[in-house]
């Protein structure tokens, strides 16, 4: 499925670079954040991924933003087609490398124009809700009958079929239900979550990965399939100790001394915990850092480190068994030597005497100080055509043969009308302007 | 039935860190065989474990990562034991390992000393990738959720509290999802090409992707993120979503959108709840004025505390499910089971124990697609079960090669 066609040097498109997956083309109808990330991530190996987006429609990431990176403007952007229409961050992470075309599937030329696309596809990709692909017409079946090679993976907050497949989910909806969200607090709080939504992202890597087998199996068997990835049962393959624990030992994890802050519980080990450090963040939050001890000779070096290697002597803390049984002492006195001190300081000094150590770090910090991540080109520089060269967030699977790569900024809104009409689906110039008169794209 | 991975063979040093990717593998139908040191994994010692008594074979931690896999242990510190390793991985498709960075090299075992096996797919998951200034440092799950960004941006509205990182080894999990992208590409340019790779994946780098809008809010406004509790880390401070219920537990009650339905099936339940205040003003029949009043006001917002306050949890979840909200009851894992639903999708799979004498059902796996054939493929291993099966059969040892190696303490 190689195509040929015209290169505009601004053209954000990944599949323009070589890569294993070349030649694999997506049908992408995802928005938000889970279901975008899964074909995204297909870009970094060089797959053509055409993301439709319904004129008119809605995608919280495309439009509804208080600023937009292209005006800086504290009002939203909801003016389609402007070059300015570039709205929220997240939407270039999420959708960088993609293809965008507008089509209004709520038409039926547009609904024709969808079929045709799939017979040119090896994948589709949809998290709507569970009853708008069928209502288009676009059952399994149908979609099979189109192209009996093609993949199909839907991707939901509770899967497709069973009681609570018409129930709508977002990434703290999935990760709530899961068992994930409860998994995260200090004992005897509400629970603390996944701050951000742990469940859209590694939610949609999760996707990613499906994606990727899918086509590996289709690559073997030659024959098309459909997935039904529920991403709440995604996250509960993540909790699976506890479910174990609940069903041997009949322990749950709704009780009173779980989650355990920053504690350790399987397995016990102590010292475990954030601590507090010299200064805030710029809205005030203070600073901290991760501490932890897995040995007895990690312990006594941080011993060393504090000025108090007598505490390694004291039976309060001599063993692990006893520090465990008195951490809040040990926390305290830790706290105590961390309160003044730098967290880089802190971090450092204890990871040169080999104990486990790790600021919390923001994303400012990530992107400015974080020299891991640096020397890692973590934050790969790409050219956008309104805002120059901005840095992206890269992807972390480097390969030694077929180098994965970060190819091209998120699309403009339409931006491959012409490329997927005009060339992949050889319409002509008349034809698509009537689409266009018609309101179908 | 004929999984994604079904064929072939996986070599996997025994570590926590790559232990799920391996189990990913196998559920997938890949022959995975865990190469464990004579003391066992240390996925083995961490617990819970069966009444919680410490015993190498009954760790429930390792159960749960280790299906279907096959255990060899060896004292791979020996020259012998990483002869072994080294025939194995001369006929091995895969091989996933920890290590930190430079051990295996020590022992001609690293990516150039078996790439003579052309097809190989040599992937390391390590926390910080095969080079750069904090290469060697030494890490476990939660210093990664503090290092890589996610406990910055998860805990509690006051700023004063502690950042939280939540449990289950969430670190290793993402390292594990990029690892298997990178072994999974390669096995889809390997059947063309014929030839395998190196793959490098850093749960650092993992973890520092992983945060949503936190890095791209930075790098274009210059914005950082509040922690809130419960809630998504956000740039601007917004009222909770995470609301208690009247049993005690809490609801997430996300909204999306207040459609007409949605709306006067709220107004029906606040009225059944005595909690409907102003909210049958008319004015309110607008979608745009509530709408606005939701997002600037108080008045639905102090609706729908009291609403949920004076509603058991479940009910929330279920009742706003059918209105055509996302609310959800913040639930624990253990509640899953029973849950009609997941059983009508097949969700569960039961894996015989005979150390405890049943079976257990554990979960499908994420994906419901029987062209993948994605589940679990039996209990984990017992230490060293299949040490002499894969000696013999695999590296064809005959029994008195074996019984040096026994009297040598190489294996067990």
């Amino acid at each position: 499925m190689t195509t040929t066609h015209k290169t505009d040097p601004t053209d954000n498109a990944a599949h323009k670079q070589k890569g294993v997956l070349s030649g694999i083309r997506v049908l992408d109808f995802t928005w938000k954040t889970v279901g975008p990330w899964a074909p995204r991530l297909l870009t970094h190996y060089g797959a053509e991924v055409i993301h439709v987006e319904r004129a008119g429609g809605f995608d919280d990431h495309r439009y509804e933003t208080h600023r937009s990176i292209g005006t800086d403007d504290e009002k939203p952007n909801h003016i389609q087609g402007g070059k300015n229409l570039y709205t929220d961050p997240y939407f270039n992470t999420l959708h960088h490398g993609k293809l965008a075309i507008s089509l209004n599937t709520r038409n039926p030329e547009g609904l024709k124009i969808v079929e045709r696309l799939i017979t040119q596809c090896d994948a589709i990709v949809e998290n709507f809700s569970a009853e708008v692909f069928p209502n288009w017409g676009l059952t399994w079946e149908r979609i099979h009958a189109l192209n009996p090679k093609i993949i199909y993976m839907s991707s939901s907050g509770f899967g497709h079929t069973g009681d609570w497949k018409g129930y709508r989910s977002f990434g703290p909806t999935a990760a709530a239900q899961s068992g994930l969200t409860l998994a995260s607090g200090l004992p005897g709080q509400p629970p603390a979550g996944w701050g951000y939504s742990y469940l859209d992202v590694m939610g949609g890597w999760m996707g990613g990965l499906a994606l990727m087998q899918g086509l590996l199996q289709a690559k073997k068997t030659g024959k098309g399939f459909y997935i039904d990835y529920s991403v709440t049962e995604g996250a509960m393959t993540m909790v699976g100790p506890y479910l174990l624990d609940f069903q041997v030992n009949g322990r749950r994890t709704r009780r009173p001394d779980f989650p355990p802050g920053n504690h350790a519980i399987f397995p016990s080990v102590a010292p475990h915990n954030t601590y507090r450090c010299s200064g805030a963040d710029r809205v005030g939050q203070y600073w901290w850092v991760f501490i932890a001890c897995e040995t007895q000779a990690q312990f006594e070096a941080l011993c060393a480190l504090m000025n108090q290697p007598g505490l390694a002597l004291d039976p309060k803390f001599a063993t692990n068994e006893a520090r465990v049984k008195n951490q809040d002492a040990l926390d305290a006195i830790i706290g105590r030597w961390t309160r003044a001190r730098r967290r880089y300081d802190v971090m450092h000094k204890c990871q040169g005497a080999g104990v486990i150590a790790a600021a919390v770090q923001s994303a400012e910090d990530r992107v400015e100080y974080d020299q891991q991540l640096h020397h890692r080109e973590m934050h790969p520089i790409i050219n956008h055509p309104d805002l120059g060269d901005v840095a992206y967030e890269g992807y972390p699977v480097k390969m030694s043969r077929t180098p994965a790569f970060v190819h091209g900024r998120g699309p403009m809104l339409a931006e491959h009308n012409q490329y997927v009409y005009g060339e992949l689906l050889g319409m002509s110039e008349t034809e698509i302007a009537g689409l266009r008169e018609r309101g179908v794209i | 039935m004929s999984g994604v991975y079904e064929g072939l063979t996986v070599v996997e040093l025994a570590d926590r860190r790559n232990q799920w990717a391996g189990k990913l593998l196998s559920d997938g139908g890949a022959r995975v065989i865990q190469i464990e040191p004579l003391k066992g994994s240390p996925g083995r010692w961490c617990g819970p474990f069966v009444n919680d008594k410490p015993d190498a074979d009954n760790c429930l931690d390792y159960w749960f990562n280790n299906t279907g896999k096959q255990s060899v242990a060896l004292d791979f510190a020996r020259k012998p034991a990483q002869d072994l390793l080294r025939q194995l991985l001369a006929r091995a498709d895969v091989f996933v390992e920890s290590t930190r960075p430079g051990t295996l090299a020590a022992m001609h075992l690293d990516y150039a000393s078996v790439s003579a096996n052309k097809g190989l797919i040599y992937a390391s998951l390590t926390d910080f990738g095969q080079d750069g200034p904090w290469r060697d440092y030494v890490m476990n799950d939660a210093a990664h959720l503090a290092l890589g960004g996610t406990m910055a941006s998860s805990g509690y509205s006051d700023p004063t509290v502690t950042p939280i990182g939540g449990k289950g080894n969430q670190a290793w999990h993402m390292g594990c999802a990029f690892v298997l992208h990178g072994i999974t590409v390669a096995l889809f340019d390997r059947m063309t090409s014929g030839a395998g790779q190196y793959v490098d994946v850093a749960i650092h780098d993992a973890c520092g992707i992983g945060t949503e809008g936190a890095v791209p809010h930075w790098m274009y406004f210059g914005e950082t993120m509040y922690r809130q509790t419960g809630m998504h880390a956000n740039a601007k401070r917004v009222p909770p979503l995470e609301l208690p219920a009247a049993d005690g537990k809490y609801v997430m009650a996300i909204n999306q959108a207040l459609n007409n339905r949605t709306w006067n099936a709220l107004l029906d339940w606040m009225d059944e709840k005595g909690v409907t205040g102003e909210l049958r003003d008319p004015k309110y029949q607008e979608e745009a004025v509530r709408t606005a009043e939701y997002r600037q006001g108080t008045l639905i917002r102090d609706s729908i505390r009291k609403l949920i306050a004076a509603s058991n949890a479940e009910d929330c979840f279920h009742r706003a499910q059918n209105m055509g909200i996302s609310w959800a009851m913040v639930g624990s894992a253990e509640e899953n089971y029973g849950i009609p639903h997941y059983e009508q999708r097949g969700y569960w799979r039961n894996v015989e124990h005979p150390q405890i004498g049943r079976a257990i059902p554990y979960p499908r796996g994420p994906f419901a697609c029987d062209a993948l054939g994605t589940e679990p493929r039996g209990r984990a291993p017992n230490l060293g079960e299949h040490t002499r099966q894969v000696l013999t059969q695999d590296l064809g040892l005959n029994d008195q090669e074996i019984a040096a190696l026994a009297a040598a303490g190489v294996m067990l």
